[in-house]
């Protein structure tokens, strides 16, 4: 799989073969560092924390607050007392001291060396082996009266190469089968460490079989497309970076103690520094400390010092005149050696063949440390080029100790502004090619032409584009864009006829294309490339076109997207209509009629009184009297019921009265009526 | 022994079943980042950085480990998928394109940053979310008027944008004043998928081509058409973010400086943080993420609620609805809820009126129609999950006792039918009795 580290595609993009520009540690890096390294409560987490912050700005050359390095004394001085600490505590109490100079008990070292020689002794794992040579190391170099060494370095040498496998990287102990590239870091760290504290000289076929295996590691390089080397660790919590850092610093560290060159070769150190500088400024402590040490590493070393070579700016604006700079820097940004950068040659990326510049040797202003090209050649004109830079070092004995890339690509963009000329848009008739109508645009300022055409018409826009030095100019992006009222966009490349650029619309020809909408077309017009500064977006106005009917088979024009916000938003809201009550006569009307209803029942009382009524035959007896009086009684209670059911109650407790009145008034009537009956009957009887 | 077998697989499910995402808890706290390189964990460690501090658990692993899978037993291992892995073909272990779509349907989440170049895998997975990339593998956005001005970098693929898309709730209430620096690959969202959103578009004269062709045939994708970075909401609520640009979330363009072209400002620092950040938040339910409770219903004047309403009843109504702010469910304000009364089509739509505290309420009158109606809350806005409440409820006509009972209108009747009824009682005495 190709793996691309996500930010070298940016690079990347440039061009593949294009080597890409890495820069020195900057401003950024410090400041950025200020911020990660930021201790918590004036204190960091762990001593590693600690060293790994300080050796930080020890690097960048960050001066920090005292109260802060007090603090971390008093811990450090703590851990070196008489409780005993793990080796790995001891290290970096150890390191964090060599930075700070703490006051510490040097009294107390014998019995921390002779603890250290023990477990040296016994360690069969790389870690510890490495802690506590390491401390041992810097206890040495702490205390230069002190008689640190090791008695049995060859064993402790030859305990530590077993560990290595047969492509240069190291397992973690003897019983671990897995091999990292990151532990073969470690290991060579600690090997430097014995071959320091070796009391009489180490064999010296034991360190070149090192040597060979730091060559097998340097084989396993891996390369990433812009001309960065890596080491790629293939345990999982190891990242590339952290592998590479281990490895370069355990390198370092291993070519400080022995004699003879490593012969390690120049392109692949300048290949890890591209890739420490290529990650530009890390995010995370652990990978920041990682890459300064290792640039720090890289910028003193015994094997190759990689120069960095930089441009300040890489796109130059004609207008200005800017003139062309390089740098060319250790990998911290300290100066380089005496050296001479030159222009082997540059040509435009259209055409290889003919160079603009050949063999021009830079300017070097000692001031600035910066080379730079006084005179750009007068052929010079706007566009993409590609310059090639070589850097000869004056001395011929630097070029032992200092690594460049030979010779370095660099895509160089010269910008300047275009002219526009002789801008015109005319509606053409077809058949002849007469003019119809002919309007003149400034495309430097506003436009707002306004056209009409039909299908049997056509449309032509043409323009011409110049460069400063008068020749003509071809923009990547020409683009005629015509758009319908309803928003269906059609794209038209604008294409260049030697001089001038020119597109003919033949609407006949279009219909189609244009869906047969006919109405206004708005009329947008954009010229841009990288080299034009006045790179531009304009709306021409509009076309008015007049298209035929579409027939019945003609394609619809595609969909366009709503605008999701007008899906959302509150609804209008919607209130129920009741239906409207029944229309009622005013009030007054039945009242009126209520009083005539009751007419009819007073002209019967009137016509009672006339008739002269009289109740004597009203029954004497009491009995019957009783009955008559109960069955009237009953007929009032009826009618009442009547009322109130009208009033309140509801049908069943009525007809539930109803039944027992109705029994009642059933009886007592039969008993009157039938006394009326048998009174009468005596009456004629008699 | 069998107890204590069982106890130990409880205790160890403990921490997944306390930090997993629930609708109590809807953020999501487990996220898979899937990796080309571990290069990417260094080069955009900010942005894990600031994952990692606002409490989730990253897992980073690479895009073709072997041992890769989604789900375990039947249950999701993780809340969230982040593919930092824009040139993978095939995924290893058992991940595929279909499990990343389960992992979807079944509502978590999902980040996607392709690049030039991407691979059809990733482009396969944008296009099943709405979202479709240049066709043409090497093409890139270009905008030669809304660039960013640098002095390395002079094709014009660097390109500094604002058009963000007007939205609080997935950008954030703070509004972001420097422009956002990408650089990558355009893509067009399906115009049938309502789903799908642009939330940074690019400029009218940006297209997207390969910008070391010629350009000869007009540009697939042009102008504002150009969608950077989208987002999709699906109707489950799960949320997915493609960007057409890996480098957006990186470090470098974290940090680096901005200056548009044709404007004279200089920010020190581009938008690229506080964009991806904010994002993020809304991708992961930090934000905008509502719920919706105590839907309650009742008559004026009355406090239970009834199985059943009447015609023309007055009848109150009221919901509480809390927006998940991260930690704690805090009221959400907003003065376009609406409650729908709903039987076959809205009866009654009526805004709610709020006190600020979360409750919407309002009032209204029963139609005089009887059926079976439901309360419909149907909240859709941008970026916010949906709510959708509905609760039944029957509404009767009126009983014969319920309507009224002195008309007006009626009285001559009534009063003839009663005089009729006196002059029946005299008319009885007087017939019976006289001589």
């Amino acid at each position: 799989m190709a793996r691309n580290l996500g930010f070298l595609v940016l690079f990347l993009s440039l061009s593949l073969c294009e080597a890409a520009i890495f820069r020195p540690i900057t401003d950024s890096h410090r400041s950025a560092a200020l911020e990660i390294f930021a201790p918590v409560d004036r204190s960091y987490i762990s001593l590693e924390e600690t060293y790994e912050a300080l050796r930080t700005f020890q690097v960048l050359g960050i001066k920090k607050a005292a109260d802060i390095n007090k603090e971390t004394c008093s811990i450090v001085v703590e851990k070196l007392g008489p409780s005993s600490s793990s080796p790995k505590d001891l290290f970096y109490a150890l390191r964090v001291n060599s930075i700070l100079k703490c006051n510490i008990n040097v009294d107390n070292f014998e019995v921390i060396t002779s603890k250290l020689q023990a477990v040296v002794k016994d360690a069969n794992s790389l870690i510890d082996l490495y802690y506590s040579i390491g401390s041992l190391a810097l206890i040495k170099d702490e205390d230069a009266g002190s008689n640190v060494h090791l008695g049995d370095a060859d064993g402790i040498f030859h305990s530590i190469k077993a560990l290595s496998q047969s492509d240069g990287r190291w397992r973690y102990s003897s019983s671990g089968a897995e091999s990292s590239t990151f532990a073969a870091g470690l290991a060579l760290e600690a090997l430097a460490g014995v071959v320091l504290l070796a009391s009489s000289e180490v064999d010296q076929s034991m360190i070149g079989t090192v040597k060979n295996d730091i060559m097998k590691l340097f084989d396993s390089l891996e390369r990433y497309n812009d001309g960065a080397f890596y080491f790629d660790e293939k345990l999982e919590h190891q990242g590339p970076l952290s592998a590479t850092a281990s490895v370069v610093r355990g390198v370092t560290a291993f070519a400080a103690v022995t004699s003879g060159s490593l012969n390690l070769p120049g392109d692949k150190i300048v290949g890890l520094a591209n890739f420490f500088l290529g990650i530009g400024v890390p995010g995370t402590a652990k990978d920041l400390f990682d890459q300064i040490d290792s640039l720090a590493c890289l910028e003193n070393n015994r094997f190759f010092i990689p120069l960095i070579f930089s441009l300040p700016a890489s796109v130059h604006s004609l207008t200005t005149r800017d003139r062309l700079k390089v740098k060319v820097n250790t990998v911290l940004g300290s100066n380089s050696p005496p050296l001479t950068v030159k222009l082997v040659k540059a040509f435009s990326s259209g055409s290889k063949e003919t160079p603009i510049v050949e063999n021009k040797e830079l300017k070097f202003d000692p001031e600035s440390s910066i080379h730079s090209l006084d005179i750009l050649p007068k052929t010079v004109d706007v566009g993409k080029y590609i310059f090639v830079f070589e850097v000869v070092l004056h001395d011929p004995e630097h070029k032992k100790i200092y690594a460049t890339e030979g010779q370095y690509q660099v895509p160089m963009f010269f910008t300047g502004v275009i002219k526009i000329n002789s801008a015109e848009i005319v509606v053409l008739d077809s058949d002849l090619g007469s003019i119809e109508t002919k309007q003149k645009l400034d495309l430097s300022g506003e436009t707002d032409v306004s056209l009409s055409a039909n299908h049997l018409q056509k449309l032509r826009l043409s323009f011409l584009l110049t460069t400063p030095l008068g020749h003509v100019f071809k923009p990547h992006q020409v683009v005629l864009k015509l758009r319908h009222e309803t928003k269906v966009e059609h794209i038209f490349v604008v294409g260049n006829s030697g001089k001038q650029f020119e597109i003919v619309l033949d609407f006949l020809s279009l219909v189609e294309k244009f869906y047969y909408l006919s109405g206004r077309y708005d009329i947008q017009l954009t010229v841009g490339d990288a080299a034009m500064e006045n790179s531009f977006l304009k709306a021409l106005g509009h076309v008015e076109l007049d298209l035929p009917e579409p027939p019945e088979k003609a394609t619809r024009p595609p969909p366009q997207r709503v605008d999701p916000c007008s899906r959302y938003g509150s609804k209008q809201e919607i209130t129920h209509i009741f239906r409207a009550p029944e229309k009622h006569p005013p009030k007054e009307l039945a009242f009126t009629f209520l009083g005539l209803t009751v007419l009819p029942f007073i002209g019967f009382l009137i016509g009672l009184l006339c008739l002269r009524v009289n109740l004597k035959n009203f029954p004497t007896s009491a009995v019957s009297s009783t009955f008559a009086v109960l069955f009237h009684v009953g007929i009032t209670s009826v009618l009442l019921l009547y009322l109130l059911f009208w009033l309140k109650l509801d049908l069943f407790t009525t007809l539930k009265a109803l039944g027992f009145l109705g029994a009642f008034l059933l009886f007592v009537g039969h008993r009157t009526l039938s006394h009326l009956a048998s009174a009468s009957a005596k009456l004629k009887s008699s | 022994m069998a107890k204590l077998w069982i106890f130990v697989t409880l205790v160890s499910l403990l921490p997944f079943l306390g930090s997993s995402f629930s609708s109590e808890n809807p953020t999501d706290r487990r996220i898979l980042v899937l990796l080309d390189d571990f290069a990417i964990k260094s080069s955009h460690s900010i942005f894990f950085k600031s994952l990692q501090t606002r409490g989730f658990e990253l897992d980073f692993k690479l895009a073709d480990d072997p041992k890769l899978s989604l789900q375990r037993y039947g249950q999701y291992l993780y809340d969230g998928l982040i593919l930092f892995s824009p040139t993978i073909e095939r995924f290893g272990g058992s991940v595929d394109l279909a499990a990343v779509l389960d992992f979807v349907d079944s509502g978590h989440d999902l980040i996607v940053a392709a690049d030039a170049s991407a691979s059809d895998l990733i482009r396969d997975i944008a296009t099943e979310c709405g979202v479709e990339f240049d066709e043409d593998p090497a093409a890139m956005v270009i905008d030669h008027t809304s660039y960013a001005v640098s002095k390395t970098e002079g094709d014009h693929t660097l390109i500094a944008s604002d058009g963000f898309i007007q939205s609080d709730v997935i950008l954030g209430s703070k509004i972001i004043e420097v422009p956002v620096l990408f650089q990558g690959v355009g893509h067009t969202l399906n115009p049938t998928n309502n789903l799908v959103l642009k939330v940074l578009a690019a400029s009218p004269s940006a297209y997207s081509v390969n910008p070391k062709s010629k350009l000869s045939t007009p540009p697939s994708l042009t102008g504002s058409a150009i969608s950077l970075v989208s987002v999709v909401q699906a109707r489950n609520n799960a949320r997915i973010l493609i960007s057409g640009s890996l480098a957006l979330f990186s470090n470098q363009l974290f940090r680096s400086g901005v200056e548009k072209a044709g404007s004279s400002t200089k920010f020190e620092k581009s938008g690229n943080e506080q964009f991806v950040t904010e994002l993020s938040k809304w991708v992961f339910h930090e934000r905008g993420h509502l719920k919706a409770v105590n839907v309650r219903h009742n008559k004026v004047g009355e406090t239970g609620e009834p199985a059943i309403y009447r015609i023309n009843d007055d009848l109150e109504y009221s919901v509480e609805i809390y927006e998940w702010s991260g930690t704690s469910w805090v009221p959400y304000i907003a003065d376009d809820v609406q409650v729908q009364f709903y039987m076959m089509s809205p009866y009654v739509l009526k805004t709610l009126s709020t006190d600020q505290k979360g409750r919407y309420f309002t009032s209204f009158k029963v139609p005089d129609v009887y059926g079976v109606f439901q309360f419909k809350v149907e909240y859709q806005r941008l970026g916010y999950t949906s709510l959708s409440l509905s609760k039944q409820i029957p509404v009767r006509p009126f009983k014969h006792n319920e309507y009224e009972r002195f008309i007006t209108t009626a009285f001559p009747y009534y009063g003839s039918s009663f005089s009729m009824m006196a002059g029946f009682f005299i008319f009885t005495i007087t017939y019976l009795y006289n001589k």
